[in-house]
């Protein structure tokens, strides 16, 4: 068999066989630290603020779903480095 | 008549030969396509300037071209200072040799991909990253494929099956590595077929997929068949998770650390929050941005006629678009497969976002999936 050949057998058994043992890895990882936060952090202190704060937009609520005001209050939050306050949210008519 | 024959050397046409014409003609083709078709601009429109300045021909002192010299015994320009390589060839060849020959750059730009990457639908779904594995193979055929055509030798034949992997920075780090020579055809075709994913992902769905397998809903089936764990903290798991995946990969794959560590640290910055959002907004925007206009410049730069007129560019340009086109089918096929054996239906169309070009490939999905 040429040796290039060869080589490029040898490499693809090799490569396939990192490629899925590292995914094996990355879903075990995943998994363990899911396990791991699920039981030693159960809690999101940050999904908790966005919470407090959606509770807090007593006028838009009636307006908007919770999961739209969850999502504006988060877009708010990393645009402004937790620093922004959404007081209220207005439609705007086009 | 001496004078005009002194004005006639003083400028360029004497050195215009047909060739230049025709790298003029692609540089004006790949402008095209990112200023009027949008095709990755901020690429395509770096590359094919650079690729113009570097066949303006008689730019330097000596008479030669900006253009990229490729490294051998005779000219040494591996064992000259960095000032030299400036004085004597110019501009792009000391941005070359200082940021792309040391790769650099490559490692840079993972970082502000890291910073921009969301790894949050992964991990609730973590049995998805297995596909990804299969949507490498379109890399081994393609190696393969260019050894059998006897036009590429081994290091040629991986740096040009690299390119099956869809991702620029990693194609352009290891054909550095591997075939440095081949840098301006294989950075090229990759990214000109990345740009291309919206027309290669189609024509592959339809040759592999039935309408069948496309109306597979997979939230309904998430609900038919719920997971059996959620994720309760997903803030902190998305901060651990790059950190030990680092680990993991520093011990088994060290070579691979330099892409993906970096990579990993622009995700850990983004993921931390509002204390270090000034670093993960400067790795993910004007570093960034930097090293993507130095990227786009030395890789035209390297697109000098001589370099492109040879029969291993054409090669690389056809094998270029079958490793991408098997990768996609080989994501595809896999999930296939799966679903022979599994009662919880997956969509073969998540097996064509085995690609890394992101986030292009997941979009090209999902319009698929859902037309409207």
């Amino acid at each position: 068999m040429d040796p290039n050949i060869s080589t490029a057998l040898e490499l693809l058994a090799i490569g396939m066989l990192t490629v899925f043992t590292i995914l094996t890895f990355v879903v075990l990882i995943g998994n363990g630290i899911i396990i791991f936060v699920n039981k030693a952090f159960p809690e999101d202190k940050r999904a908790k603020k966005i919470l407090h704060k959606v509770l807090h937009l007593e006028n838009a609520k009636e307006k908007f779903s919770n999961k739209k005001l969850a999502a504006i209050v988060s877009a708010v939050d990393i645009f402004t480095g937790g620093k922004g306050k959404v007081v209220e949210i207005k439609k705007i008519k086009k | 008549m001496t004078i005009f024959d002194n004005l006639f050397k003083m400028t360029g046409f004497g050195a215009i030969t047909p060739c230049t014409v025709v790298m003029w003609f692609i540089g004006f083709i790949l402008l095209y396509l990112g200023i009027k078709k949008k095709y990755e601009p901020l690429l395509l429109v770096p590359i094919a300037f650079g690729l113009l300045l570097v066949n303006f021909p008689g730019v330097l002192p000596s008479g030669e071209s900006m253009g990229v010299v490729t490294a051998t015994d005779e000219n040494g320009i591996m064992h000259k200072t960095l000032i030299e390589i400036a004085k004597e060839h110019g501009i792009l060849n000391f941005l070359y040799y200082s940021l792309i020959k040391t790769g650099f750059l490559p490692p840079i730009i993972f970082m502000g991909v890291g910073a921009m990457t969301d790894f949050g639908p992964m991990l609730r779904n973590l049995r998805l990253a297995f596909f990804g594995a299969a949507a490498q193979i379109g890399i081994f055929t393609m190696i393969f494929a260019a050894l059998f055509s006897g036009l590429f030798d081994m290091n040629e034949a991986s740096a040009l099956g690299i390119i099956g992997g869809a991702d620029g920075p990693t194609a352009i780090y290891t054909t550095i590595i591997l075939a440095d020579h081949l840098l301006g055809p294989i950075a090229i075709a990759a990214y000109s077929y990345m740009a291309l994913v919206p027309v290669v992902i189609p024509m592959v769905v339809k040759l592999l997929m039935s309408k069948k397998e496309l109306k597979i809903n997979m939230r309904e089936m998430d609900k038919k068949y719920p997971k059996k764990r959620e994720i309760k903290n997903i803030h902190t798991v998305k901060i651990l998770f790059p950190i030990i995946l680092a680990l993991i990969i520093a011990i088994l794959v060290p070579s691979a650390l330099p892409l993906v560590g970096m990579l990993l640290f622009g995700n850990l910055l983004k993921e931390i929050g509002e204390s270090t959002s000034r670093l993960s907004t400067t790795a993910s925007g004007p570093l960034m941005n930097i090293a993507t206009i130095f990227l786009g410049l030395c890789v035209g730069a390297t697109m000098t006629a001589e370099a492109f007129f040879d029969l291993k560019t054409i090669g690389i340009i056809v094998g270029g678009f079958f490793a991408f086109a098997i990768s996609i089918a080989g994501g595809i096929i896999s999930v296939k497969v799966y679903n022979l054996f599994a009662e919880k239906k997956i969509n073969p169309l998540i097996g064509a976002t085995g690609l890394s070009a992101v986030p292009m490939a997941s979009r090209v999905a999902n319009e698929i999936a859902f037309p409207e």
